[in-house]
């Protein structure tokens, strides 16, 4: 144990690890605040600092950059480093990482609230941050590429290929996304205009999706789900068709978000297409991680921290289904700018990317620390929480967003529409009151957690076993 | 003109250099896509691509042997 905690750099990963959890306390939290907002309107106080329109990218860039973004760098510093048989090439770097990534926390945390933004969805921070954004994230490519180069193994395993995929797209769609003229330190404006702007901000949008949300925490998946089932993959060679056909279709994609609009009907028809054919790619890799546990499939009875792992994954193949049906243009004249949409991000982000996220945290806690979880009741509790929060917020969004759609688009006999904008908000009512409910017990579970964490690394801190270290398998 | 023919017809002499930049990129790497896919699933690679199945608990193995003396 000590010796593994001297040939790797993990004390920056326990840093990261432990941030996570707190993240996902925090964006969840506020997520719940302004879901309640939604349904009691009251709850907006006539403060502007607290309003929906101020907390909602607070919320989104809390549980975007600081719960997901430091579970990808805690997931990706650890598992360069095991892979490869090394430490990682400079720990002055990734402490660097560290403290730059929670400053750019502490800077949208700040300046959102106060309204400044610049309007682009997953895009809001100002100039200035996104320009310490750009070089911290530089900063955590060039480590992990440089201790690639240096590492022992001459394997690269493919879960490192899906980080890196992330990596150098996400630099390169964050640069060219958030390119604007400053005016002052906190205002700037897109050098992009019109139709140019809307398709530059959605090939962001949905990239983020593609690989910040999806190739980063795939990546965690070729990694923890054969870990923690202690099986091989069930097919390397699928996980290499995976990563190839991910990463060549994903920067398709972005156009679905424009149907209907000024964007050449071509453009949204070729989105659609290919979001279609990403079903196939999409649902290898899950299929291969699920399978990953063929002839091992009563791990799930007794291993609460798999469980988490292999729900992601049915998660991610249903909402990986989801997203190309209401990519086509049929669906998406339904579907489009209802509560349908924030159901289905919400399968993906609650039900793939936090429960994928939280099996790696307990997994990789208990081998930081060399102990077990404190009370894995609280583990089985929390799994609990969050599949029937997510269940519950989903099909919330489900019914609202299906509603939604119907109403805004019946006529009359006459052509007249059948029902005005208020009413349609009106019959809302009840599912945000759901969502909220559905979103505070998967809150209540992140909170569970972070103190059986916390409680976890107090204890393996105040008493040092080697035996546990042995019983971790490390 | 057919109306797919319509729906497929492009103005090659409007194409800018960037649009021939992005044109060519996209068939090279789709090129490179369809290699690969020959390349993974041709049955003479399978042994040597799926031997790294069990790297992780190989590694794991090797771990637990160096540092806990099992």
């Amino acid at each position: 144990m000590q010796a593994e905690q001297d040939q790797y750099s993990f004390q920056i990963v326990k840093w990261f690890a432990y941030m996570a959890t707190v993240y996902l306390v925090i964006g969840t939290g506020i997520g719940v605040y302004i879901a309640s907002e939604l349904a009691w309107p009251v709850l907006n106080f006539d403060n502007p600092y607290i309003s929906f329109g101020r907390l909602r990218p607070l919320h989104t860039n809390t549980v975007i950059f600081a719960f997901g973004g430091s579970t990808l760098m805690a997931t990706a510093f650890y598992i360069v480093q095991r892979t490869s048989g090394v430490r990682l090439w400079s720990d002055k770097l990734a402490w660097f990482t560290f403290w730059g990534w929670n400053l750019v926390i502490l800077g949208f945390a700040i300046t959102l609230p106060l309204g400044l933004t610049q309007s682009k969805e997953y895009a809001e921070m100002e100039w200035p941050l996104d320009i310490l954004l750009a070089v911290v994230w530089l900063s955590y490519t060039f480590n992990f590429i440089m201790t690639l180069s240096i590492r022992k193994v001459s394997h690269i395993y493919v879960a490192n290929w899906f980080f890196l995929a992330m990596m150098i797209m996400i630099t390169y769609l964050h640069v060219i996304n958030s390119l604007a003229l400053p005016v002052d330190l906190f205002k700037s404006y897109s050098i992009f205009a019109g139709v140019q702007d809307a398709m530059i901000q959605w090939w962001w949008g949905h990239n983020a999706v593609g690989f910040f949300l999806t190739a980063g925490f795939l990546g965690i998946m070729y990694y923890f789900v054969p870990k923690q089932a202690n099986r091989p993959i069930y097919s390397y060679r699928l996980s290499v068709i995976h990563f190839w056909a991910l990463t060549f279709g994903y920067v398709w994609l972005g156009a679905h978000h424009l149907q209907y609009t000024a964007l050449p009907d071509w453009t949204g028809s070729l989105g659609a297409a290919i979001s279609l054919a990403m079903i196939i790619p999409s649902w290898g890799g899950a299929i291969n991680g699920l399978f990953t546990l063929s002839g091992a499939w009563d791990k799930l009875r007794t291993d609460y921290i798999l469980r988490f792992l292999i729900v992601s994954l049915a998660f991610y193949a249903m909402s990986t289904f989801e997203g190309p049906v209401m990519a086509s243009k049929t669906v998406n004249a339904l579907s489009h700018y209802t509560d349908w949409t924030i159901g289905h991000v919400h399968a993906g982000a609650l039900g793939w990317v936090a429960m994928v996220s939280i099996g790696a945290i307990y997994h990789m806690v208990e081998r930081l620390w060399g102990t077990t979880m404190y009370s894995i009741k609280l583990v089985n509790l929390h799994f609990w929480m969050a599949t029937v929060g997510t269940a519950v917020y989903i099909t919330a969004m489900w019914v609202s967003g299906i509603m939604q759609g119907l109403m805004w688009r019946a006529y009359d006999d006459y052509g007249n529409l059948a029902y005005t904008f208020v009413e349609s908000v009106a019959q809302m009512h009840p599912y945000y009151a759901m969502r909220a409910v559905g979103g505070l017990i998967f809150f209540s579970g992140a909170c569970v957690m972070l103190f059986n964490v916390t409680v976890t690394i107090r204890r393996a801190i105040a008493n040092p076993s080697a035996k546990m270290a042995v019983a971790a398998n490390i | 003109m057919t109306k797919l023919q319509e729906y497929f017809h492009t103005d090659w002499s409007g194409m800018t250099g960037t649009d021939w930049f992005g044109f060519l990129l996209t068939v090279f790497v789709f090129i490179v896509m369809v290699v690969v896919y020959f390349w993974v699933l041709n049955p003479k690679n399978k042994d040597s691509l799926e031997s790294h199945r069990s790297m992780l608990i190989d590694e794991d193995e090797r771990k637990s042997e160096k540092q806990d003396g099992r």
